[in-house]
């Protein structure tokens, strides 16, 4: 769009009125539609607080991130209004939509708050894809042009035109599939009717494979077929392989809008299918066994479900121990092409190492992290689905880390920071701080991060800190804490030397946020810190002071003295 | 899920994490070591990647993946330095070593060569086997990559290891006490495969670019923006020796001493270094051994290429070898944008050329020249009809010489056109040096502009005849291209005028269009200054056809029905816009009398010029007799009684001449003297057309006695009855003066330019005064020179007169002297 030209208000009514009427005649879905139920009330008055937690909860239960309240705003506009960033960062990564030349992007682009949320929103633009399935329906297309590592299992033949596909999105995507290979699942060619022009044929297998709609159809002069027979051929695929909706994918490609919001719902649709039949098949078939059996196992290349590797998880011998049984192992038939997802697996694959070789019995790949997280590994790879609670988020973090799926990472972070922000809706962050402790082990969530070097988890940690200050800074972990920083990072000592320029409460508390910190978040803490102990009426040791500030400023003396003191124990120089 | 644990805390994660404190690096470390050794010994396949990993992972977790890192390199530095290295020196044989310290390439050559190939054989192996193994050795330590390369800005570990490669292989001695390296032995090697190959054998291509590739794979520090060893080290001494080898090559072929085999041989040159760099070297390479190629083989040679006597280019464009003119013009361009030495080349042929067809135009116009001579020397007893032919021959022969010249120019032209299309690619800079050139040799040419006026004469006369308009268009367009490179375009121009306004005035021009089209062309080329007068000229002739008509209507209606009728078809010409000569009534300062018309002529006139000044009162009708032609009718009674009519086309002289023996009795006589007292012919004019009548055989309306081949003052004339022709209409032609200019003559037309182009510079210094006031001598020079340049070029001491002129008239005023400078006096 080399020119943007500006509309008059009457024209952009026109074109609104025109929208609404295309809405009603069901023509186009609305983006945003009317949303006056209770939960959707809570988001938007979570997005209103900068409500974190309340916020993950509501996306997570499922409410509609895209929809309006009575006087039409979003959440997405809420937030960025109310100029809360992470609720923003949130919703957009939750997929809320702010695209320009749009009624609400607009809005949403003229409301924000500040710069750098106004940035952000401009950085998820639609242009960059928002959509969430999108990575899953691109790796699911790449597959079928992935040369290494061969992953495909069946050549299915149409006409002259073969190509070699992957048995189980057939059965996943394709009635048809399902049926024909559930009866001979050994198959590992298959022909289709020859009268099936090639420009159909392949235009139906990219869909199943949940690729792009063709902009153009191959035909015309040269191809041998006419636009029509191409149609026709298209229509009788579609109904072979018990398809229906290919017909309107292609049909749909012309209005920008319409195309999208057909693709977000077929997205949809193939997204359920896989996880469907991921669950049906792949789960259902998982088995548990003792580990000291794990070895006999063997699985055959010829299963039914396709499967040509098998993942192994072990339970800890301390847990086995709990349940006082023995030490069981969980097995998953899975599918290297969907691992490839992750670039553990991928390289793994691409290599010559052992786990390479095609050998008549699947491979058991140990993975090192418990059943149920590699399960919601796997889940999230076959279906990028990743809705887990709280008390695993850490060990999906690490297994993540480990196996470089960083979208997962993101998600486990995500879901760290913002249900482990309970209470920290700031205002009554102090307040709750006894009941937190025992939610949170922040010390090994601080760490975690560091190891994993999610950012985000670190500022968040920080921030904990920050608010808790008065609460941790008498315990030996966070004598610890800081000592290990110490040990980690040796340049931090002369940072703090720089900043700790004697120049009054600005100056300290800065040097606070450093060491709690750790790392640069550090306007986020200064200013959560200078809010934080604000709050309360009473100082740290009781006394009762008439005035609010010369109360943060008898505050800030007591705990600058007990740092100091801490440091000093620790031999450092602050 | 969640029911699993009852627990609502997040907890610490269950693995990794607290094994990481008990310390068991070494254990792992002793694996993983173990296992990367077995890589290396290519027995991966039966390890297991996981297992790999997950060591390595678990190293990392522990915060010792500093200590992974280095323990990784170690292992590969010992095993690069223990095994691989020995491998790769053992195969360098001692032939190969010596080689390095010889400098003969020819020496053992094959052995030299086997033993090199045998060498990189196994070099390449070695590096090929290392980039695998550290392949797969670098997935396994990805986790570790990761952390290292970007938490603490370490290149990963695989750069690393291929800097092991290069400081445990390449750099490491060939024998443990020698200063040569194994890169010094491999690069010694592929520069005298080069050679080989240069000197026409078949090498190992693809061996070669291994091992190239390996140097470009290779940087000389782990740092990204280090220099790669292939640039740092192989390239240098590449370009080296393809300059030694260069040199000596264009030794070589200036001794061989044949321009054509240096274009052929030195393109042939450039595609094998261009494939070379694609297939055996690198492609980054082209540009510079392609300098090289070109500053050594062709920069310093071309000059003397170009010049070679018998071969060179002179040789070549008289033979028209437009492939090898081709080749010498690509190899030029590739080391001068301007082409210079060819440039001087073709130029200097074209002058040459010129030269000649000026000297050979010279020797035809000279050989005329005698002939008259060698005639008038004759005697006036020589026979008629000889005479006659002769009388002919010179004039013809100036102006056959004059369109010969103008022909042979153009061939030569069109050959060079030729040559610059096909073999100079249509080049910018060379046209203009072409074009240059010919102007050069045209303008020494001092007739050139006479001579192309004659050219354009002659053709719009006769030559465009039975032509289709394409043909006349590409022939005018020739012309055109001469006058382009013509100085003196005034000159050409007054050239042009005379010979218009003959070609209108006798009505010889063969179509008007073709003369309309010309104009336009003109106009084009030069401008619309130029072609203004003669545009006037076209315009007067219209306008005098009108008048014609309208001069007869007005007689019709009102002339008396008796007297005969006398057609008079008039043009009037302005004075200012037609040639001088034609319009001058003095000649050599004397006044010339208008001539004397008989009596119904002169009745006639005067009856027109009250019409026309009538019509246009104030202006001054004089009349030009010495252009005009006549139709009369006469009566020639033969001796037989019988009596013949036939209708006479001449020119107004001769009719006046013929006119003066009606009121004469038949068998009487008049002289010559006697014809010049009563017509007032000028002399001149009078003895051609008493020549036309009285000489010509065909046309002999009168006799003369006694019959010689001059006219002499005391000739005399009587009318012809016996006068015989077969058509009824006769034309005499008046014998026409000489079209090609006699020295007089140019003198005359040389003084009327200087004093035309006295007015023209004086003009153009008072224009450019009077809009600037004030001007120093040497800017108003340029100025001056630069206006007039569309005209022609003004001599220098000429402006410098015109401005002392100016000054003693009071236009201008000398303001200072130093420096000169004028002043325009308002």
């Amino acid at each position: 769009m080399a020119e943007r030209t500006v509309l008059r208000k009457d024209q952009l009514e026109i074109s609104l009125h025109n929208e609404k009427k295309l809405i009603k005649e069901g023509t186009i879905k609305d983006d945003n539609p009317l949303d006056l139920s209770e939960p959707f009330r809570d988001l938007c008055s979570a997005c209103r607080r900068g409500d974190l937690k309340v916020c993950q909860e509501k996306i997570t239960e499922g409410v509609n991130v895209n929809a309006r309240d009575l006087y039409d705003y979003t959440p997405l506009i809420l937030a960025s209004l109310c100029g809360h960033y992470e609720v923003a960062r949130l919703l957009l990564e939750s997929g809320a939509l702010c695209e320009r030349d749009t009624f609400q992007g607009e809005r949403c682009l003229y409301n924000a708050l500040n710069d750098r949320i106004r940035n952000l929103l401009l950085e998820y633009d639609y242009s960059k894809s928002t959509d969430p399935l999108q990575p899953l329906a691109a790796h699911l297309s790449s597959l079928l042009t992935r040369e290494s590592p061969v992953t495909t299992d069946i050549e299915v033949t149409a006409a002259e035109e073969s190509l070699f596909l992957h048995k189980f999105v057939l059965a996943a995507r394709s009635p048809y599939f399902r049926g024909k290979l559930s009866a001979a699942p050994e198959s590992t060619t298959w022909k289709l009717p020859n009268s099936i022009a090639p420009e159909a044929f392949s235009a139906a297998i990219k869909y199943l494979y949940l690729g792009e709609p063709p902009r153009e159809l191959r035909a015309g002069p040269g191809t041998g077929f006419t636009e029509s027979e191409v149609f026709a051929g298209i229509d009788k695929i579609a109904k072979y392989l018990e398809i229906e909706s290919l017909m309107d994918s292609i049909l749909d490609s012309g209005d920008r809008r319409r195309a999208r919001q057909r693709r977000t719902t077929e997205l949809a649709r193939g997204r359920d299918q896989l996880e469907h039949w991921f669950r049906e098949n792949v789960l259902k078939h998982k088995v548990i066994i003792d580990t000291s059996q794990v070895d006999k196992v063997r699985w055959d290349r010829n299963n039914a479900i396709f499967a040509d590797v098998l993942l192994r998880s072990d339970e800890l011998p301390e847990e086995a121990e709990e349940t006082g049984e023995a030490q069981k192992s969980t097995l998953f038939p899975v599918h290297r092409a969907i691992l490839l997802r992750s670039e553990f697996f991928q390289a793994m694959f691409m290599s010559s190492f052992r786990e390479a070789h095609i050998t008549d019995n699947l491979h058991i790949i140990d993975v090192d992290c418990s059943p149920d997280v590699l399960e919601i590994i796997l889940t999230f790879l076959y279906t990028e689905r990743a809705d887990f609670p709280l008390e695993v988020a850490v060990d999906v973090l690490f297994a993540a880390d480990m196996l470089f799926i960083e979208k997962l990472k993101t998600k486990a972070a995500v879901v760290i920071s913002t249900l482990g922000s309970e209470g920290m809706s700031q205002a009554n962050a102090a307040k709750t701080h006894a009941k937190d402790e025992d939610d949170i082990d922040i010390y090994s969530i601080i760490r975690a991060a560091w190891l994993t070097r999610v950012q985000r988890l670190e500022e968040f940690a920080a921030r904990f800190l920050a608010y808790r200050l008065e609460a941790h800074i008498d315990s030996p972990e966070f004598a610890e804490l800081i000592q290990e920083l110490r040990f980690d990072d040796a340049g931090l000592n002369e940072l703090m030397d720089e900043k700790a320029l004697p120049n009054g409460e600005e100056a300290q508390s800065e040097d606070v946020a450093k060491i709690t910190d750790g790392v640069e978040a550090l306007d986020v803490s200064k200013s959560s810190v200078g809010q934080g102990p604000g709050r309360e009426i009473r100082t740290l040791d009781g006394a009762v002071v008439e005035d609010e500030f010369s109360e943060d400023a008898m505050n800030y003396e007591i705990l600058m003295g007990k740092l100091e003191a801490l440091l000093e124990k620790l031999n450092l120089d602050a | 899920m969640a029911a699993m644990r009852a627990r609502h805390k997040i907890r610490a994660p269950r693995r990794g994490l607290n094994a990481a404190k008990t310390d068991d690096f070494d254990s792992l470390w002793t694996v993983l070591s173990s296992s990367l050794t077995e890589i290396h010994t290519k027995n991966a396949s039966t390890l297991s990647f996981e297992e790999l990993y997950r060591n390595a992972y678990r190293i990392v977790l522990m915060m010792r993946g500093d200590d992974l890192y280095e323990s990784v390199k170690k292992l590969e530095k010992d095993w690069l330095r223990d095994t691989v290295q020995k491998r790769i020196t053992d195969s360098i044989s001692s032939s190969l070593v010596r080689a390095q310290e010889s400098t003969d390439i020819q020496d053992q050559s094959e052995e030299r060569r086997a033993a090199g190939e045998k060498f990189m054989g196994v070099l390449k192996e070695a590096w090929e086997d290392h980039q695998l193994c550290m392949g797969m050795i670098t997935d396994v330590l990805m986790y570790m990559d990761r952390i290292i390369s970007t938490d603490k800005s370490k290149p990963s570990i695989y750069i690393v290891s291929m800097g092991l490669f290069r400081d445990y292989v390449l750099r490491a001695p060939v024998r443990p006490d020698s200063p040569i390296t194994v890169a010094d032995v491999l690069e010694s090697t592929v520069l005298f495969m080069i050679s080989l190959e240069r000197v026409g054998h078949i090498i190992e291509r693809p061996l070669i670019r291994h091992c190239i590739s390996m140097l470009e794979g290779l940087y000389e520090s782990e740092k990204e923006e280090g220099e790669k060893l292939y640039l740092s080290t192989f390239e240098p001494a590449f370009i080296k020796t393809s300059k030694e080898f260069y040199q000596a090559e264009g030794r070589r072929l200036l001794e061989i001493g044949d321009a054509t085999t240096f274009c052929r041989i030195s393109s042939q040159r450039i595609t094998e270094e261009q494939e070379r760099c694609l297939s055996t070297l690198a492609m980054m390479t082209e540009p510079k051994v392609l300098e090289v190629l070109d500053n050594e083989l062709i920069r310093k040679n071309i000059d003397e290429v170009v010049m070679l006597e018998g071969t060179g280019v002179r040789h070549m464009l008289d033979h028209n070898l437009l492939e090898g003119l081709r080749s010498v013009y690509s190899l030029n361009a590739r080391v001068d944008p301007k082409k210079d030495s060819l440039a001087r080349v073709v130029n200097k042929r074209i002058v040459e050329l010129g030269k000649e067809i000026n000297a050979s135009s010279i020797v035809v116009a000279q050989a005329a020249q005698p002939t008259k001579d060698a005639k008038d020397a004759k005697d006036a007893g020589t026979e008629k009809k000889e005479k006659g032919k002769e009388k002919e021959k010179p004039v013809n022969q100036q102006t056959l010489s004059a369109i010969q010249w103008v022909d042979d120019i153009l061939a030569l032209k069109r050959q060079f056109d030729t040559v610059w299309e096909q073999s100079f690619l249509s080049d910018q800079g060379l046209q203009s040096s072409i074009m240059a050139s010919f102007a050069n040799f045209i303008n020494m040419n001092p007739r050139s502009s006479e001579y192309l006026s004659l050219f354009f004469d002659e053709n719009l006369k006769k030559g465009i005849k039975g032509k289709t308009e394409s043909e006349v268009d590409t022939l005018l367009d020739n012309g055109i291209t001469l006058l382009r490179y013509i100085k003196d375009k005034d000159l050409f121009e007054t050239y042009y005028k005379k010979h218009l306004s003959r070609r209108l005035l006798m009505k010889r021009s063969a179509s008007t269009d073709a003369e309309r089209q010309m104009i336009s062309k003109m106009k084009m080329e030069v401008g619309n200054q130029f072609t203004q007068r003669i545009e006037a000229m076209f315009k007067d002739m219209t306008v005098s056809e009108d008048l014609t008509a309208n001069y007869k209507s007005h007689i019709a209606r009102s002339a008396d029905p008796d007297q005969k009728p006398v057609d008079l078809e008039i043009n009037v010409l302005t004075s200012t816009m037609w040639p001088m000569e034609i319009m001058a009534n003095t000649k050599d300062g004397v006044v010339q009398l208008p001539c004397i018309f008989p009596r119904e002529i002169e009745n006639l006139k005067q009856s027109f010029e009250k019409f026309y000044l009538d019509k246009h009162s104030g202006r001054k009708l004089s009349w030009q007799a010495g252009m005009g032609t006549a139709d009369i009718r006469a009566t020639f009674k033969r001796s037989n009684g019988k009596v013949q009519k036939h209708e006479i086309n001449v020119s107004t002289y001769m009719m006046v001449i013929l006119l003066l023996f009606n009121d004469l009795p038949d068998g009487k006589s008049l002289s010559f003297e006697e014809i010049e007292e009563r017509t007032r012919i000028p002399k001149n004019d009078l003895i051609r057309n008493l020549q036309s009548l009285a000489l010509v055989a065909k046309t002999r309306i009168l006799r003369k006695s006694p019959m010689s081949r001059e006219i002499n003052p005391a000739d005399r004339f009587s009318f012809n009855h016996e006068f015989q022709s077969p058509f009824v209409k006769v034309r005499i032609g008046v014998v026409a003066g000489a079209k090609v200019e006699d020295q007089e003559q140019r003198k005359e037309t040389e003084k009327k330019m200087a004093d035309e182009r006295g007015g023209s510079i004086e003009a153009a210094i008072v224009r450019i005064m009077k809009q600037r006031k004030k001007l120093t001598h040497s800017q108003l020079m340029t100025e001056t020179l630069t206006q007039l340049s569309t005209r022609f070029v003004p001599d220098v001491s000429m402006v410098k007169k015109r401005i002392e002129s100016l000054i003693d008239r009071e236009y201008l005023e000398r303001l200072s002297e130093e420096p000169p400078t004028y002043g325009y006096v308002a």
